[in-house]
């Protein structure tokens, strides 16, 4: 454990650390656009610059090894003016469109220069034009003009994602990053965190452009549900106090986007793009009417009409939803896993062009939490449900299941939240809420239990499963 | 001749460059007896004596660059000699790859077998023609003859050769951006740490040494070290191969002792200058090397010592002599469109700095020039100055300010009157 000494202080660094990762890691700032901790090394931008004491010259701390005493100073004279000089440079061609660029609010570039440079551009030259609203694939748009060349993207798709979708041609300051003619950024299931590494506004998502300005929106820390992986990511919607009271309404409990949430121990920093467009799973149309055989009915009548059914059953069988939570698993159990024989369904399975499984973040089980179901149903509760002969009563909860294999004859009590034929076929028909409207958790495959927290409200005709199982569980012997 | 030579050693005839002709010449035997008689370390600790510094433009000792290589480090090592001469004003190491040939690849063969390399490399620049036809044909006749492939002349060192052509690229000439692009990469320089002879072609260690520098292991494994130091001066053994060309009378390639008389090289080697012109300025080593005025050079010695006493540097030999009364807006104007032409974009001082500086220089020669551009040149040249991945924003920003602080006056005249202060002085038809 090399000490050395970042301004003076002294700090522990691991052996292998490079300066910038040392200042960071003890608390020190040193600005950097090209450096990523998951990707290589470039050394291309030169804001990282530190000076080594004693030395009359600035150099990259991004490249720079730690060594047994080292000295550097991340704040020195020298170093200010250096940094100062390099953002003239890399703001030299760029438009500072900032008014009308979706990047601005969380651009490093627009933070940086008010940290570090504040003057105006000392240019008088005409700036370089490039392109703009290049298309790089069907997701994303590419503005070259505020493009600094980090080579971020490039290096994401390399060395993470590995499709090795991007690269930089022409030279010098006609530099223009670009998808490769066989390899498209389409066919990069990751492409979308190209948009999240960009440092500045160069790289744009397609859905969410000109969607809303950052700083109305709010990340609500929340799970993906779209494989057994269960990526931590932020789901971003407006502010309560940016809501809208023109235009539509849906705007204010509207996904605006999603993306990753950094989590170590589950996704890093990266999220696929199914993750991205969780909005087309969630805003599909909802079911908000409960019903008994398709008649709408009161939500508190449909709740009485399924608890009679299930006191009157004498052989239920139940199929839980494995896109519930850990606590709505919990409260099924609770309330009536005494009396119901209980099967696990699988709510999605994946959809045809689907990327099935791959050694970085996707997974085949499309669904988010099988692991915690089977933590608390056994393992024998996955397997295709096997209804006895004598079945009366089949509560199904979620998606994904076929009414026609089920038992003829048999009740059926079904809890869903979208809009489905399925919903007016049941007996007795509860809407039920969706993450983005409740708090909870899911337990991914590997055991690690992610937290989501809610969004939105859930509209008022619609239960949360997790109180309607103690409802609809039949009283003590003598009560209704 | 500009004192005693170590390459130009021969009479350049139709077949000169021939195996047949270069065996005739002796060729070939100082590697049977390196093979037969030295070991690697020997080979190594021979060429560090001898002080051969590289002659690509740095200067650095090349027994120091090889003696980093770790002959016991059980992993592949590679050998490229840089033949991507792209230094404007530099055309010494086509003289070698057009006439000698033979001798770039015994002294790659030896240096090869100093550095235990099994795959040795040529990146040749992909404007040279005829060099590359020449070293391309040589390198089938020593293959025909046994210097190539397994079991080199009956012994146990093996070794084969790849010649790769360029795609036209300045910053491939610098070696780890030659290597990105031998590589099959963009020609991105990187960098360092790790440095090239640690982590260099496919991240092992490599040499990476100029056509001219190999070329004269040959002599230095033949003669000795001893020998070698005792051409030169004390600290700058050897000689060096100067392309001069500009307003001179004899253009061409000379080889030039260190040491030697810079007055007598100019004006009674090279004969002077062209008739009716007087010396103006010099670019002594390739444009990235800062200008010196006629008066700077008289005094000068050809070594490195003395021009970087004068505050430059031999760099890579590429000299190019100025006349009086040309413009040295119009000769700034050209270099940097160069540089700007050049800069490979990776990093960000040099993709933005050069554009900036050119667009600066042409807005002054079409007559916008503003009285603060002089220091926006020099402040936008200074920034360059050690922030980039590899020597080329040093090298534009030691070029402008060269010729910014000698010439100064040039610059303010045509910022002023918006007109060179020397227009048709050169040819003879001087303004009013």
């Amino acid at each position: 454990m090399p000490e050395i000494f970042i301004n003076g202080k002294p700090v522990q660094a691991e052996a292998n650390q490079t300066v910038l990762q040392a200042a960071l890691a003890n608390g020190f700032y040193i600005p950097y656009f090209c450096w990523h901790k998951e990707l290589s090394i470039a050394g291309n931008c030169r804001i990282c610059t530190v000076q080594v004491e004693g030395r009359s010259w600035v150099e990259i701390s991004c490249n720079m090894p730690v060594s047994e005493g080292l000295h550097v100073l991340t704040d020195s004279d020298l170093v200010r003016a250096h940094r100062k000089a390099t953002m003239q440079f890399i703001t030299l061609n760029h438009p500072v469109d900032c008014g009308i660029c979706d990047k601005a609010g969380e651009c490093t570039l627009q933070d940086y220069h008010f940290a570090y440079n504040g003057s105006p551009s000392v240019s008088r030259e005409p700036k370089v034009h490039a392109t703009k609203f290049h298309d790089l694939s069907e997701r994303i748009l590419l503005d070259n003009e505020r493009c600094i060349l980090c080579s971020r993207c490039v290096r994401f798709t390399r060395e993470i994602s590995k499709s090795n979708a991007l690269g930089i041609k022409n030279r010098g300051d006609v530099s223009l990053v670009r998808a490769a003619d066989d390899s498209p950024l389409d066919a990069d299931p990751y492409s979308d965190n190209v948009i999240d590494i960009c440092p500045v506004g160069a790289l744009l998502s397609k859905p969410f452009l000109h969607k809303a300005r950052v700083w109305y929106l709010k990340p609500t820390p929340s799970v993906c549900p779209g494989c057994e992986r269960g990526c931590s990511v932020n789901i971003w919607h407006r502010k309560a106090e940016w809501h809208l009271r023109a235009l539509d309404p849906k705007q204010n409990t509207s996904i605006a986007r999603v993306t990753p949430l950094e989590n170590p121990a589950v996704n890093g920093p990266w999220i696929c793009n199914k993750g991205r467009d969780l909005a087309q799973v969630f805003e599909r149309a909802r079911a908000d009417r409960a019903m008994q055989k398709g008649k709408p009915v009161e939500l508190e009548a449909a709740i009485a009409a399924a608890r009679k059914l299930i006191k009157e059953a004498a052989h239920p069988v139940a199929l839980v939803s494995n896109w519930a939570s850990d606590e709505e698993l919990s409260a099924f159990k609770d309330a009536l896993g005494a009396r119901f024989t209980t099967f696990v369904k699988r709510d999605h399975a994946p959809q045809p062009g689907e990327v099935i499984e791959d050694d970085l973040l996707i997974r085949a089980d499309k669904n988010p939490n099988t692991a915690g179901a089977r933590a608390l149903f056994g393992e024998a509760s996955l397997r295709e449900p096997s209804y006895p002969a004598n079945t009366d009563l089949v509560l199904v909860w979620g998606e994904g299941c076929n009414f026609a294999t089920l038992p003829a004859g048999a009740k059926i009590v079904f809890l869903n939240s979208y809009l489905a034929p399925e919903n007016g076929f049941a007996d007795v028909f509860i809407p039920v809420s969706i993450q983005t409207e409740r708090a909870g958790h899911y337990t991914n495959f590997a055991g690690v239990v992610s937290a989501f927290e809610r969004c939105f409200a859930k509209p008022a005709t619609v239960a949360d499963a997790q109180e309607v199982f103690a409802q609809i569980a039949p009283g003590p012997a003598g009560t209704p | 001749m500009p004192g005693k030579q170590l390459l130009m050693t021969f009479p350049v005839t139709a077949t000169s460059h021939t195996l047949a002709d270069y065996v005739g010449r002796g060729g070939y035997a100082t590697l049977r007896r390196v093979l037969d008689a030295m070991k690697s370390e020997d080979v190594t600790k021979e060429v560090a004596a001898s002080g051969l510094l590289g002659h690509g433009g740095a200067a650095f000792s090349a027994g120091r660059k090889w003696g980093v290589v770790n002959l016991n480090d059980h992993q592949p090592h590679y050998l490229c000699a840089n033949a991507d001469e792209g230094e404007p004003g530099t055309f010494k190491d086509r003289w070698i790859l057009e006439n000698a040939p033979h001798l770039l690849l015994e002294s790659m063969l030896i240096a090869a077998f100093a550095l235990q390399v099994r795959n040795a490399f040529v990146y040749i620049r992909g404007e040279f023609d005829l060099p590359y036809r020449r070293i391309a044909a040589a390198v089938e006749e020593a293959y025909a003859a046994g210097y190539f492939g397994e079991n080199i002349l009956g012994s146990e060192f093996s070794c084969d050769i790849v010649i790769y052509r360029g795609a036209g690229s300045y910053v491939c000439g610098e070696a780890s951006g030659l290597l990105s692009s031998l590589e099959g990469k963009r020609g991105y320089p990187r960098n360092r740490p790790p440095r090239l002879t640690v982590q260099g072609l496919y991240k092992r260690p490599t040499v990476v040494n100029n056509v001219e520098t190999l070329a004269n292991v040959t002599g230095i494994i033949a003669g000795g070290a001893e020998a070698y130091r005792k051409v030169g001066t004390a600290k700058c053994p050897g000689t060096q191969l100067v392309s001069i060309s500009g307003h001179i009378a004899r253009p061409g390639v000379y080889e030039v002792e260190y040491g030697y008389s810079m007055q007598q090289f100019l004006f009674d080697d090279c004969g002077g200058m062209l008739p009716g012109q007087k010396l103006k300025c010099i670019v002594p080593g390739g444009i990235s090397t800062k200008v010196l005025t006629a008066a700077e050079v008289a005094p000068l010695t050809f070594d490195h010592q003395s021009f970087a006493g004068a505050g430059s540097s031999i760099g890579s030999g590429g000299m190019i002599a100025i006349a009086e009364g040309t413009c040295m807006v119009r000769l700034l104007q050209v270099m940097l469109r160069f540089y700007h032409h050049e800069s490979c974009g990776q990093c960000t001082p040099c993709r933005e700095g050069m554009g900036w500086l050119h667009k600066i220089i042409d807005r002054i020669v079409a007559g916008e020039g503003r009285p603060d551009d002089i220091d926006s040149l020099y402040r936008i040249s200074r920034l360059q100055d050690g922030m980039t991945i590899c020597g080329m924003g040093d090298a534009a920003g030691y070029a402008t300010i060269g010729i910014l602080d000698k010439y100064r006056d040039e610059f303010e005249y045509w910022i002023t009157n918006k007109r060179s202060k020397l227009e048709g002085n050169l040819e003879g038809t001087v303004h009013a």
